[in-house]
């Protein structure tokens, strides 16, 4: 994948974040109840909106941290194959991440 | 004569990741860019931290409510403000970043005529906005959700 | 102020395993620049002291320096603006230093050298055996010519915080000439130097620190330049650039003017035909 793809999908998962990371917090903090609660868990969990929008605050907030951190470490100069093994370290660890976190609330739907 | 015949290799000089958080005597987009890094590296330390305190559902009620009272220390407090500073940080710069690197709020070439003015003084009125906003709404969450304890 | 400090960074290869600073007082005179100050440390203190300059006016980029903490040219800073009599003068970081406050720019010109910083016509037949002139007007040249007055001096590339830990990054100055070239409507070589920007170490490294046009002593701005040559990748990716028209040529000219008779010379010189 060319640079300015990722560089693209950047820019779209910032935005995804934005909007879907601040409705989270508006939407859990004025809703009633303490959010944290046990019931207010468990509410959220069966909703199919919340389950859709948790799956794609972790793709978006997933890709966008882990390609910001492989942005970091290309300029520290390492030679071509500490770039490419970093490379595919990151996808691996990005894949494991979205695979656990996406878990938690598919188990708890 | 052996050795004034060897080249002598010139001594390297760079700033390292030094060179990152100085910012000498440069402007305020600069620090800018400091402070995106690391607020980038907060809310990251901090996403791994919440997934794991997630994770904590899956045991079931009794699990969750002890992880929960565990983070209702007031230290934790502390962090989860400046997790929401750092978010907002991260955002509003990055939604200017984004802008500015898309070429847009940067204006158009012009032939050079001293004093030179460069795009980043000439928008540097859109960064005060910026740095007043990011101030409002960190103190918009201190005052509505840390002081009155939402 | 009628004395000056200079705190002058020295490195001898020969002798030294490391830069140290060496202390100079010298005279202030009213309208004084860094660079007459170490002519001055130079001519009537230590004339071991190394150091680049040339044209003395601000045109040819040699004499850049990091002066009080910043890139400068030291031609082109006059004492009184430093507001300081204390100077201190550096080699530019993120070169390496050859000698004294003479850095080696081999890797600035090799980088620079890679974006084809010429123009690649579209039309070679044209190129090679020219049978008009290209016709622009203000507004196409306005597009491009800020980004052409770079004197190559360094000062942007010592001021950026990825090239301070990346050695393969291209730098805002051939950046910024990339987009000069690739934006000069007589050039059509745009796709080949988006290929050598948009790479793991290329353009998308800066983060838009701004330090670069901040340190541009001839009001160039690269960040201009750099933010608007990812806005024209990634229009040329999403497919939204425009296709270039081939630039227009002044037509022939219908009619050849009758040539001028060359004018009596009034002093007859010896040996010369009347």
């Amino acid at each position: 994948m060319r640079e300015s793809h990722l560089k693209i999908l950047q820019y779209i998962t910032a935005t995804g974040i934005f909007f879907l990371v601040g409705l989270h917090l508006i939407v859990s903090h004025l809703s009633s109840g303490e959010p944290t609660d046990w019931t207010s868990v468990a509410q959220r969990a069966t909703s199919a909106g919340w389950l859709a929008a948790y799956i794609l605050i972790l793709l978006f907030g997933i890709y966008h941290g882990m390609h910001g951190i492989r942005g970091l470490i290309l300029e520290l100069s390492l030679p071509n194959r500490a770039v490419k093994i970093m490379n595919w370290t990151i996808l691996f660890i990005g894949i494991a991440v979205f695979g656990y976190a996406v878990y938690i609330p598919i188990q708890a739907f | 004569m052996e050795a004034a015949s060897k080249e002598k290799v010139p001594l390297p000089n760079r700033l390292g990741i030094k060179g990152w958080a100085w910012a000498g005597r440069y402007k305020i987009e600069r620090y800018l860019y400091t402070l995106h890094r690391l607020t980038g590296f907060g809310l990251l330390a901090y996403v791994a931290l919440h997934l794991v305190a997630n994770g904590s559902r899956l045991w079931g009620q009794g699990s969750w409510e002890s992880t929960m009272n565990f983070l209702s220390n007031p230290g934790f407090k502390v962090g989860e403000y400046l997790v929401m500073v750092a978010f907002i940080i991260h955002a509003l710069n990055g939604g200017r970043l984004m802008l500015q690197h898309l070429g847009f709020t940067l204006g158009k070439p012009k032939p050079p005529v001293y004093p030179y003015v460069d795009s980043m003084r000439r928008r540097r009125p859109l960064v005060w906005v910026l740095l007043a906003l990011i101030t409002a709404l960190a103190i918009y969450v201190l005052v509505e959700f840390v002081i009155s304890g939402d | 102020m009628e004395k000056l400090t200079f705190k002058v960074q020295r490195y001898d290869p020969d002798k030294d395993k490391k830069p140290y600073t060496q202390v100079f007082t010298i005279p202030f005179k009213h309208g004084m620049t860094v660079l007459d100050g170490l002519i001055y440390i130079k001519e009537n203190v230590d004339n071991t002291l190394s150091f680049r300059s040339s044209c003395r006016m601000g045109i040819c980029g040699s004499c850049g320096m990091l002066i009080n903490n910043l890139p400068m040219l030291a031609c082109h800073t006059p004492i009184e603006e430093l507001k300081k009599d204390t100077i201190t003068v550096r080699s530019l970081p993120n070169f390496p230093i050859v000698r004294d406050l003479v850095a080696d720019l081999s890797l600035l010109f090799e980088k620079h050298k890679s974006v084809k910083p010429y123009i690649i016509a579209p039309d070679m037949a044209e190129a090679e055996k020219p049978t008009a002139e290209f016709l622009q007007s203000q507004l196409q040249l306005e597009e491009f010519v800020q980004f052409a007055y770079c004197v190559k001096c360094g000062l942007c590339m010592a001021a950026c915080p990825t090239v301070a830990t990346d050695k393969h990054f291209l730098g805002p100055q051939p950046l910024a000439q990339a987009c000069r070239y690739s934006a000069d409507r007589r050039d059509g070589g745009a796709k080949q130097r988006f290929q050598q920007a948009d790479t793991p170490h290329g353009i998308w490294l800066c983060h838009l620190a701004g330090a670069c046009s901040e340190a541009c002593p001839k009001g160039v701005d690269p960040a201009l330049a750099i933010q608007l040559l990812k806005r024209a990748i990634i229009s040329d990716d999403l497919r939204l650039l425009k296709k270039r028209v081939p630039p227009s040529v002044a037509q022939p000219q219908a009619e050849k003017k009758p040539k001028v008779a060359v004018p009596e010379f009034t002093i007859k010189r010896p040996g010369a035909k009347s």
